[in-house]
């Protein structure tokens, strides 16, 4: 009870006498901030461009692309293939007997980025009546949907504010075509959101593919249904396709960008966190420097080396924990649902929100103590054995 | 004792606070040294290209193809002195994962093309002219892959399938390594003839991926890309001419704005620094309080003191920085043999920017404390305890 009771003394004296240090103190806090700044930038980077595509999706609804494909872009699927589909067991059919599905070709275009004026590879998607069906979340949040046979187009709201000219009512031009922006859409931040979509058949025309088409997307009965589709598929030699689940295809899609940013951002954290860790050991060396006369005069009183140690320990994790949690807070209030876009696998732009989840905030805390234990150890080691007679004779 | 060995002395009293010091400065500058490197790699893309090259490319998109007609409409325009053509293979070789960049080219253009930038020896370049199922590999790229020359290899496309096979792959013979021939050259791709790829792939005849061509001039460069684009204007496949460099940067662009984040974290790494070794030197000169006293009393002159602090501050920031760029310099290089992004690397720009940096941060962190060294008044300093 004793050496508890000196504990809380300690730490008061300590915590209360911070003021004294201001200065150094407030470059400790200052440092793990920004260390700690550093790092959940690039992890709410990775976060957000995986949120994006695993919120991209769903269990029920089935993408067919031409085995060996990774990717929309590159795979090609007939007509008659598209037909032969429309029998499969285990979809979802309308009123009239027919198939959910929608074929769909994925072509890239230019579009200039609003912030760098630069031309960025954008997705252009020839779609059915049945895409917005099938896909969950899809809603119309301004003007209407395309009239199918028209030069009209669709646009995501997150390709809208990120690139310039596609504003409801604005008419881009497209491959030597006139182009009239009806609707802009959103789905929840998913990748559809990054995308123009026009139809179909006119799509083909102009980009002279015929009745060719990328992928088929169906809506399945039940999430099991899938193998069986996949089943189907393979003992019918004329579709050798390959059906993921839409979840699954998106899902990864994703790995490769999200560690590169991670393998990024941790290595740079880490040594800028030595940086701050040698100005959090300075500072409680000093501190316990200044104090050197107080700790002995303790110790004559009759407190122990234990309280001085968990005294100058509980000093240098207040000052990093003040640092962590005010990284955190800055990159929450700066950067948190900042928009950006990179290139994604699909070798178009991927519109993404930079997201601070409580997740990576823990670990940015978790930095940030690290910092603050190893950098108070030493110093509360140095305060603990602080000869008393020593401390008397300086200065 | 000279002014140096003062300055030495007081910087390595308090011997711990100094290497803490050192530390804090060391990795700020690794981060500078390391993330100037990556930098001038990205300013490197592009300005690899020559001055007087052009690439054509469909309006729509680089993706979207071209009639390969338009080759030799484009040869005829004047200011053009020569026009090559590629089309992207989407080749990988036995693991899809192993994207390898894959040009079927008109092989004579190209290489004359590229010449001032890839070296391909003459035997080598003879046996790729004559064997139109011949390729070419970058040096590297084939010691990665475990290829020689001579060797058979057959390489998978994710995008074409081969009429004669019905398989979307093809085989090539290997007869030549490309080296660079200067130093931003980067041979990291495959190429084979275009004949071989119109002949066998199921669809895509007959067009050209994009066009590249020299320029008589780079001064003519403007009204040659003018030119292009204005003939094929309002036509099925309307064309965008721009320089090889801008090409090239428009392309890096797209990953995203590289230089904000290098310039955040850097900036980041600096204000830390700032922060801790500004406080921790006016602290320093503080506890010499008295000892400035003395020194003055013996008649040490005001600006002598004030040399003394600041020369403190600018070794240790000099201490500290310098062994780190030499550090960055040496992990840019491993980090080279990785990534194959020439470039990367301090160049003499950013090796002086570090240089200034480490003088402004000796600088910054002085002045305060070697002002009030300067100020100091003996009666006041001595009478500190």
């Amino acid at each position: 009870m004793r050496i508890l009771n000196q504990i809380i003394a300690v730490c008061t004296i300590n915590l209360k006498s911070l003021p004294q240090r201001f200065w150094l103190s407030l470059s400790t806090v200052m440092a793990v901030a920004l260390v700690v700044g550093v790092l959940l930038a690039f992890l709410a980077m990775a976060a957000g461009f995986q949120q994006t595509l695993n919120g991209t999706g769903s269990a029920n609804v089935a993408l067919l692309l031409r085995d060996g494909s990774q990717q929309e872009v590159n795979s090609t699927i007939t007509l008659e293939q598209t037909r032969l589909i429309a029998e499969a067991p285990g979809l979802v059919r309308k009123p009239d007997g027919s198939a959910l599905m929608s074929a769909e070709l994925y072509v890239i275009v230019d579009a200039v980025k609003r912030a760098s004026g630069m031309k960025s590879n954008i997705p252009l998607r020839g779609v059915g009546q049945d895409a917005p069906a099938l896909r969950d979340g899809f809603t119309l949040v301004a003007g209407r949907m395309l009239q199918p046979g028209s030069n009209e187009i669709i646009v995501g709201q997150a390709l809208t504010k990120e690139f310039a000219g596609f504003d409801l009512g604005q008419e881009p031009r497209i491959g030597g075509v006139t182009w009239k922006v009806v609707g802009v859409f959103a789905m929840q931040g998913s990748v559809f959101e990054s995308e123009l979509w026009a139809d179909l058949p006119v799509v083909q025309g102009l980009f002279r593919r015929g009745s060719i088409t990328q992928t088929v997307r169906l809506r399945l009965t039940g999430a099991d249904a899938l193998a069986g589709l996949q089943r189907y598929s393979d003992d019918e030699p004329r579709l050798k396709l390959k059906a993921f689940s839409e979840k699954e295809y998106f899902a990864g899609q994703s790995s490769g960008t999200v560690k590169l940013i991670q393998y990024a951002g941790w290595p740079l954290s880490i040594a800028m966190a030595v940086g701050a860790l040698a100005g959090a050991l300075n500072t409680m060396y000093s501190s316990v420097a200044s104090r050197s006369r107080e700790i002995a005069t303790l110790r004559c009183l009759g407190f122990g080396g234990f309280p001085a140690f968990v005294g100058t320990l509980v000093e240098s994790l207040a000052l990093s924990l003040i640092g962590g949690l005010l990284g955190t807070l800055v990159v929450w209030l700066l950067f948190d649902g900042f928009t950006t876009s990179t290139l994604g696998q699909g070798f178009t732009q991927i519109v993404f929100s930079l997201s601070l989840t409580p997740a990576l905030m823990v670990q940015g805390v978790v930095l940030a103590l690290a910092v603050g234990l190893i950098g108070g150890f030493f110093p509360a080691l140095r305060a603990a054995r602080l000869p008393i007679v020593a401390a008397y004779a300086q200065g | 004792m000279n002014d140096f060995s003062i300055v030495l002395a007081n910087l390595f009293r308090a011997k711990l606070r100094t290497s803490l010091m050192l530390v804090a400065i060391f990795f700020a500058f690794l981060i500078f040294g390391v993330l100037a490197g990556v930098q001038n790699g990205w300013d490197n893309i592009g300005n690899s290209g020559a001055d007087n090259r052009l690439v054509t490319t469909n309006k729509i998109n680089f993706t979207q193809p071209l009639p390969i007609s338009y080759i030799d409409r484009i040869r005829a325009v004047e200011g053009v002195e020569k026009v090559t053509y590629a089309n992207w293979f989407g080749g990988f070789y036995q693991e899809p994962r192993n994207v390898l960049v894959t040009f079927a080219v008109e092989p004579e253009t190209y290489l004359d093309i590229y010449r001032s930038d890839f070296a391909l020896t003459p035997a080598a370049e003879a046996a790729f002219l004559a064997d139109r199922t011949a390729m070419v590999a970058g040096a590297t790229l084939a010691e990665k892959n475990g290829w020689k020359v001579g060797d058979k290899i057959p390489l998978n496309s994710n995008i074409f399938t081969n009429k004669s096979t019905g398989k979307r792959v093809w085989d090539f013979t290997l007869v030549g390594l490309l080296e660079p021939a200067k130093e931003e050259a980067n041979p990291n791709f495959v190429l084979f003839h275009h004949k071989y790829f119109n002949e066998s792939v199921t669809f895509g005849q007959n067009t050209a991926g994009y066009a590249l061509l020299r320029t008589v001039d780079k001064s003519v460069n403007a009204a040659v890309a003018e030119k292009i684009d204005a003939m094929f204007a309002n036509s099925p496949a309307e064309t965008a001419t721009d320089t090889e460099k801008a090409f090239n940067k428009a392309f890096a662009s797209q990953l995203g704005n590289i230089t904000l984040i290098i310039l955040l974290v850097v900036g980041s790494a600096f204000f830390t620094i700032l922060m801790i070794v500004g406080n921790t030197m006016v602290m320093a000169v503080r506890e010499r309080t008295r000892e400035i006293g003395v020194m003055k009393t013996l008649g040490f002159r005001d600006g002598r003191i004030f040399r003394l602090v600041l020369g403190e501050s600018l070794l240790l920031a000099l201490l500290g920085g310098l062994p780190a760029l030499g550090l960055a310099a040496v992990m840019l290089g491993m980090i080279r043999q990785l990534v194959a992004l020439p470039g990367l690397e301090l160049s003499p720009p950013y090796l002086a920017l570090g240089l200034l940096f480490m003088l402004a941060l000796g600088l910054i962190t002085g002045l305060i404390p070697a002002w009030k060294a300067l100020r100091l008044n003996i009666v006041t300093a001595l009478g500190r305890q």
